[in-house]
C-alpha cells in the first residue's frame, strides 16, 4: 500500500478520470462507518485487547477506566491495622524524607496510666498526620521509607478535585482508607499477653471503600 | 429504523390529512408541515448527525454528554440527540454581536437573505404523489409553476446574495474575502448547474417536477408482466455524467468541505466570522437545509422522485391499497424522505472523505472541466435522444458509463495486488537502469 512518490499520477487513467478515486476514498470511510454503525463494540478497558468489529478505541474516561499498571503511585493513604488504626508510629521518618515537605507529623504518646498501659506495644501515634497533596511531587520516597509500612500509595486515584486549596491538605481521615495490612512481625502479634492499644479510635473517612 | 420509518410514514399521513382538511390554492398544510417540520427537523437532526456520522467515520464515538436531566433518562445519551437542543439554546442566549462600524441594516438582513431561499427552493419539490382523500385531490407539491427547475436554478442563486453581504456588511477583510470568493464560486458553478440539468430537462422533455417525477415512473425494461421489475427511467440511468455534474456544483453552492472555501476554517475564518449567537446559527442551519433541499433535488431529479425501484404498480394492486389510494401515497412519500436521507448521508460521508481544494483548483474544476463536460453531455444527449425517442440508447450509453466507472473503481491496481510490494522490490532492482522506475512502468 505505500505510495510510490515517482510515479507520476497524472498517468493513471483512473486519477485522470478522478471519479473512482473518489468512490475508492469515499469506500473507505464508508466500510468504517458501517463496522462503527453496526459493529459489536468491546468496551474492554485495555484497548489493545478488544476484539469487537468496531473500529472505537476510546475509553468513556468516567465510567470506563483503564487499570493502572501495578507500580502505578496513586494518592497515598494510611494503611490501617484491622482494628482501623492506622499503622503509622509517628517516626517522622516520612516527613523527613520527604523532598517538597508536604507531610506535617504530630506525635501523641499513649498514657503510661492508660488501661492498656500493660500492654504497651506502640508508645507513639500520630495525632496529627497531614500531607499537602497540592505540594506533593508523587516521588514516593515516603513510601520507600516507612519502616511500618503504614503510607502506601496503591490507591490508584489520581487528580483528586476539590473545591479549595484548604481541600487538598488530607488529614488522617481522608488519608486512611483501604485495606488493612499486617506482617508477622507487627508487635500486637509478636506477644502473647499484649493487645491491640486503645488508644481513640478515629474513624475512617466516608471515601474509603468507594473506589 | 423501523421506528423512524414508521414516523415519516405517520407524518406523511397526517400531512394528506390536514390537507385534505385544508384546502386551498395557497397549499398552508404543505408548507407548515412538509418545509417547517421535514425539512427543518431533518436540517436540524442533521446536525447532530454530522457530527454523530462523522465520529463514525472516523473511528470516534462522537458526542453523547448532553443529558435529558430526567429520573429514568439520565444515564442514556440517545445517539447525542440532546446535543441538538443544548446548541440551540445555547446560541439562543448568548450575546447578538454586531461589530461597530459594521452596516447593521446589511448585517442583519445577511442571515434572512441566506436562509429565505434555500427554504423556497423547497417549494417545487413533490414530496408525494397526489391522491384522492376526502373527496378531495391532494397534492403534494407546494408550488408547480411552468418553469418548474429554472425557478430551482434562479433561487439558488439568490442564496449567494446572503453570503456576499454578510462578508460585506460586517466590516472585516477576512469576511470580506469569504464573501468575495462565495460569489465567485457561485458564478462558476452557477453554469455547470445550469448545463448539467439540461440534459435531464432533454430526455423528459419538460422542465416541471412533477412531469419529470412522473417520467421516471415507468420502466425501460420490463423483465415481468405481473410484477412491475426492470430498469426504471431515472435520471441517474439516462444521465450519470450529469448527476456527477449536478451533484457537484449542487455541493459546491452548498458550500461544504470539498468546495468550504468562503468558509475556509484554517486561513479565513469565513464570511460569518463576526456573526455570534442565532444569526450564526441561521448561517449554519441554512447550510443544513440546503443539504436537505439538495438531496431533496437531486432525488427529484435523478433517483425517480418518490417512485419505488420495482414493485410500485404491483404494491397499487393489492387488495387494500387499490382501495384506498392514499395508502399508497403514504408509501411513496416515505420511500421519497427515505431516499432523501440516505442522500443526506452520501453528502455528509463525502464532506467527511474528501479534503478541501485549493481556490485556483476549484475555479479549474469549475470552468476546465464540468463546464465542458457539460457541454459534451448536453450534445451528446441530445444526439442520442433524436436518434432513438424511447430513451433506451441513452440508458445504454449511461450503462456503459456507469460500468466503465465501475470497472475501473472496482479493479485492484497492479502494485497493490501484489503482496510484499514486490513491485517495488522490482523498482529497486531496476532503479540504476531507470532512474526513475514508476514513470516507465506505467
Amino acid at each position: 500500500m505505500a505510495y510510490d512518490a515517482s510515479r507520476n499520477p497524472r498517468q493513471d487513467v483512473r486519477e485522470r478520470m478522478f471519479v473512482p478515486e473518489l468512490l475508492r476514498g469515499l469506500a473507505v470511510t464508508t466500510r468504517h462507518f458501517l463496522r462503527n454503525l453496526f459493529g459489536q463494540r468491546d468496551r474492554n478497558a485495555s484497548v489493545l485487547n478488544r476484539k469487537g468489529t468496531s473500529l472505537v478505541t476510546t475509553v468513556e474516561y468516567p465510567e470506563e477506566r483503564v487499570p493502572y499498571p501495578p507500580g502505578y503511585r496513586g494518592l497515598h493513604r494510611l494503611v490501617p491495622r484491622e482494628d482501623g488504626k492506622p499503622r503509622c508510629v509517628a517516626c517522622y521518618m516520612c516527613a523527613t524524607v520527604c523532598p517538597a515537605q508536604c507531610i506535617y507529623i504530630e506525635a501523641g504518646e499513649y498514657e503510661p496510666a492508660d488501661a492498656s498501659a500493660e500492654s504497651r506495644v506502640i508508645e507513639k501515634f500520630p495525632t496529627t498526620f497531614v500531607i499537602d497533596e497540592l505540594r506533593c511531587i508523587v516521588c514516593g520516597l515516603c513510601v520507600e521509607a516507612c519502616p511500618k509500612d503504614a503510607i502506601r500509595m496503591d490507591t490508584s486515584k489520581h487528580a483528586p478535585s476539590e473545591y479549595t486549596r484548604q481541600g487538598f491538605v488530607y488529614d488522617i481521615p481522608k488519608l486512611l482508607n483501604g485495606p488493612a495490612v499486617s506482617h508477622p512481625s507487627d508487635p500486637w502479634k509478636r506477644r502473647e499477653s499484649s493487645n491491640a492499644p486503645e488508644h481513640q479510635q478515629i474513624e475512617p473517612h466516608a471515601r474509603i471503600g468507594d473506589h | 429504523m423501523v421506528a423512524i420509518v414508521a414516523a415519516i410514514a405517520v407524518l406523511m399521513g397526517v400531512t394528506y390529512y390536514l390537507a385534505a382538511l385544508f384546502p386551498g390554492p395557497a397549499h398552508v398544510p404543505q408548507i407548515i408541515v412538509l418545509m417547517l417540520v421535514f425539512v427543518m427537523v431533518t436540517a436540524t437532526l442533521l446536525t447532530i448527525a454530522e457530527r454523530k456520522w462523522s465520529a463514525m467515520i472516523q473511528d470516534r464515538v462522537g458526542p453523547n454528554r448532553a443529558r435529558i436531566g430526567l429520573p429514568l433518562l439520565r444515564d442514556r445519551s440517545f445517539g447525542g440527540v440532546p446535543h441538538v437542543a443544548a446548541d440551540a439554546l445555547k446560541m439562543l442566549f448568548k450575546e447578538d454581536f454586531v461589530p461597530r462600524r459594521a452596516n447593521s441594516f446589511l448585517f442583519n438582513l445577511a442571515p434572512i437573505l441566506a436562509f429565505g431561499p434555500v427554504f423556497a427552493l423547497f417549494a417545487i419539490v413533490p414530496v408525494g404523489p397526489s391522491v384522492q382523500l376526502m373527496d378531495r385531490q391532494v397534492s403534494m407539491v407546494i408550488a408547480n409553476p411552468d418553469f418548474g427547475l429554472l425557478y430551482l436554478l434562479a433561487i439558488a442563486s439568490l442564496a449567494v446574495y446572503g453570503t456576499s453581504l454578510a462578508g460585506w456588511s460586517s466590516n472585516n477583510k477576512l469576511a470580506l474575502l469569504g464573501g468575495v470568493r462565495a460569489s465567485s464560486q457561485m458564478i462558476s458553478y452557477e453554469v455547470a448547474l445550469g448545463l448539467s440539468v439540461v440534459g435531464i430537462m432533454i430526455a423528459f422533455t419538460t422542465v416541471q417536477a412533477p412531469a419529470i417525477v412522473d417520467s421516471q415512473a415507468h420502466y425501460l425494461w420490463q423483465l415481468s408482466r405481473n410484477f412491475d421489475f426492470g430498469l426504471p427511467a431515472w435520471g441517474i440511468f439516462l444521465q450519470p455524467t450529469g448527476f456527477l455534474l449536478f451533484f457537484a456544483a449542487a455541493f459546491a453552492e452548498t458550500k461544504r468541505t470539498p468546495f468550504d472555501l468562503p468558509e475556509g476554517d484554517s486561513e479565513i475564518i469565513g464570511y460569518f466570522v463576526e456573526y455570534s449567537g442565532m444569526k450564526f446559527g441561521m448561517f449554519m442551519i441554512s447550510e443544513f437545509v440546503e443539504v436537505v433541499v439538495l438531496s431533496a433535488v437531486t432525488t427529484l431529479i435523478f433517483f425517480g422522485g418518490y417512485h419505488l425501484p420495482f414493485g410500485e404498480q404491483w404494491l397499487a394492486r393489492q387488495p387494500p391499497i387499490a382501495a384506498y389510494p392514499w395508502m399508497l401515497g403514504i408509501i411513496l412519500s416515505t420511500v421519497f424522505w427515505i431516499k432523501v436521507i440516505i442522500l443526506c448521508w452520501f453528502q455528509l460521508a463525502i464532506r467527511w472523505t474528501f479534503p478541501r481544494f485549493r481556490y485556483d483548483q476549484i475555479q479549474v474544476l469549475g470552468w476546465k472541466m464540468l463546464l465542458p463536460i457539460g457541454l459534451l453531455n448536453i450534445f451528446v444527449t441530445g444526439a442520442l435522444v433524436l436518434w432513438d425517442p424511447s430513451l433506451r440508447a441513452l440508458a445504454l450509453v449511461g450503462l456503459l458509463e456507469i460500468a466503465v466507472v465501475a470497472a475501473l473503481t472496482a479493479r485492484r491496481r497492479p502494485e497493490e495486488g501484489a503482496p510484499g510490494d514486490r513491485s517495488l522490490e522490482a523498482a529497486a532492482q531496476h532503479s540504476s537502469a531507470h532512474p526513475l522506475p514508476g514513470a516507465t512502468r506505467t
